[in-house]
């Protein structure tokens, strides 16, 4: 921490910190509806940050909103929340968009702002897909036509991962088994009361998309969260203990599931690496100050990809880096402490959900999962292709 | 029987290359300035940002550059599972072109990363599209090969 200054409150009068923080039941919630639950999170989040809902005037919304066709979701919370004028209304993945709304706090464009998502009662993966009488038209390239669908676009990621660095399935599952030791430390995991997983259970779990197995899959279930993000100056008289912003980036470099170039590892990175870089450079932090990091986890792939791009290691070792135990808490920077979403919760969109739980980490609020004085902490949020868009936070505690 | 997997929203830019597969033709646009291709077709050339190019009939020989079989598939996709969904990178350079389809002839377990490939066509009944697959490079042409193939070893072509 040398030579860190987290808050400078001169130099940065107005620098964000994230104040608020705030996860629904997750799970499998028939009697509740999406906006039910991203109502109750901006709820949960404000109060949590001991702000009033009132002050809120900036918005991230990460879900669709269907209550006024032809509206947009900013347009419908921006009326919803008492039709206020908001001053700043962004969109994207969790991670950069949060690392802009720090800017527009710090820049006085706004003083409260709230990043939130919630989803009932529909599923992303293939069991959320009805067999049609006759043939659906999508667009013209849609990888739809060939019965592609997440899952598969990262098994095919993962096929040539384990083709040009000769990584095994055994070596993918090792992200699977830490990840589920971690939601067993965690009350609130769906998966943490089923216990610890081995290697062996995933390898002989079913097949979803060769490589992947059921148990290199994310969860797919209903939630919600919120994040409320300040200034310094509000965060400090705020009822929790502030994480400040040190610094983020966000990055995408191609277009959804339609165009992929070869190399598809290429040695100089891609959206992570860029993001990864720009955020460190920014906060002044280096990767080796680390003490907890929440990495975006939507295949077990996804993890050792996500290590490699963001510097922790080098390219075609991200499996070595996991082996070695680095991840699992007790190691050199224990990752996806919650269960990630391969053992937590995906809710369809869980962007945000890697910076609450670094947040909570960071305040000390993580009981037996928590990673003895942790004071500096990364999140990383990627989507769209797989790691075509990225979000990288470093954020702090005092 | 009605084929009830998803097929494409013809584009009217994308006409040609549609009007190809019927022809028996796989057309990439191909860049009137700088000669790269193009693969999935974009209004201007990713590489030197010049709009004109031209739909190219390209060779139809591709090798599997990544493969994934899958086990629970979305719609009508789950009546036919295990289907192997391919990308496919076309032997056309510079700017190598990686495809995504499914195979027709080839036993899933038997694919392999560099395994030659050729694009074959098929006709959907009752619909107004050809649509392309990937067989195996030293399969007989699709006419023979729709006859001698077994139904459970081509997953795609069930209709």
């Amino acid at each position: 921490m040398a030579g860190i200054e987290r808050w400078n409150p001169v130099a940065r009068p107005r620098q964000a910190a994230i104040a608020g923080v705030y996860t629904t039941k997750q799970g499998k919630l028939p009697d509740r509806t999406s906006f039910s639950l991203q109502l109750e999170a901006i709820k949960g989040a404000c109060d949590d940050a001991g702000i009033p809902v009132e002050e809120v005037d900036g918005i991230i919304p990460l879900s669709m909103s269907d209550h006024l066709p032809g509206t947009t979701a900013t347009q419908f919370w921006a009326a919803q929340l008492g039709e206020r004028p908001l001053g700043l209304m962004e969109t994207g993945g969790a991670s950069g968009a949060l690392a802009k709304a720090a800017l527009a706090i710090e820049n006085g464009m706004c003083e409260v702002v709230v990043l939130f998502y919630g989803k009932a009662g529909s599923l992303v993966g293939p069991r959320g897909t009805a067999a049609a009488d006759k043939a659906p038209r999508v667009p013209d390239w849609s990888f739809y036509q060939s019965g592609a669908y997440m899952t598969t676009w990262y098994a095919l990621w993962a096929q040539r991962y384990m083709h040009e660095f000769g990584a095994t399935h055994a070596d993918l599952a090792e992200v699977a088994v830490f990840t589920r030791y971690h939601a067993t430390l965690n009350p609130n995991s769906i998966m943490g009361r089923k216990g610890e997983i081995t290697v062996e259970d995933v390898l002989n779990s079913r097949p979803i998309c060769e490589p992947l197995n059921l148990l290199d899959c994310s969860l797919d279930n209903d939630g919600g969260y919120a994040i409320v993000m300040t200034s310094a100056e509000r965060a400090r008289s705020a009822k929790s203990k502030p994480v400040w912003v040190l610094g983020g980036a966000e990055s995408t470099y191609t277009d959804f599931y339609t165009t992929i170039n070869d190399p598809w590892f290429p040695e100089e990175g891609k959206a992570v690496r860029r993001a990864a870089n720009r955020a460190f450079d920014i906060s002044g932090i280096g990767r080796d100050e680390i003490d907890v990091a929440g990495l975006y986890d939507c295949f077990t792939i996804t993890t050792i990809r996500d290590l490699e791009e963001m510097g922790f290691c080098k390219l075609g070792e991200g499996a070595e880096y996991v082996k070695e135990g680095h991840c699992r808490l007790g190691g050199s920077m224990p990752t996806n402490t919650d269960g990630g979403l391969l053992s937590n919760s995906h809710a369809g969109d869980p962007a945000g959900m890697h910076t609450i739980e670094v947040v909570r980490q960071l305040r000390g609020e993580c009981g037996e999962r928590q990673v003895p004085n942790a004071k500096i902490g990364v999140s990383l949020q990627q989507g769209w292709a797989v790691h075509g868009m990225a979000g990288v936070l470093v954020m702090a505690a005092d | 029987m009605t084929y009830r997997k998803p097929l494409p929203q013809i584009e009217p830019a994308n006409q040609p290359f549609w009007d190809g597969l019927a022809a028996g033709e796989f057309r990439v646009p191909k860049c009137d300035n700088c000669g790269h291709y193009n693969w999935v077709p974009f209004p201007a050339c990713r590489s030197c940002l010049n709009e004109a190019q031209t739909w190219t009939p390209v060779s139809r020989d591709a090798t599997v550059w990544s493969f994934s079989i899958v086990h629970r598939g979305p719609g009508a996709f789950n009546e036919e599972v295990p289907y192997a969904v391919v990308l496919a990178k076309l032997a056309e350079e510079p700017r190598g072109c990686i495809v995504i389809g499914n195979t027709v002839g080839i036993d899933p377990a038997d694919l392999y990363v560099g395994m030659p490939l050729r694009i074959v066509f098929e006709t959907i009944e009752g619909e107004d599209v050809t649509v392309f697959r990937f067989a195996a490079a030293d399969a007989a042409e699709p006419d023979e090969a729709d006859a001698a193939l077994s139904v459970e070893n081509q997953p795609a072509t069930v209709a």
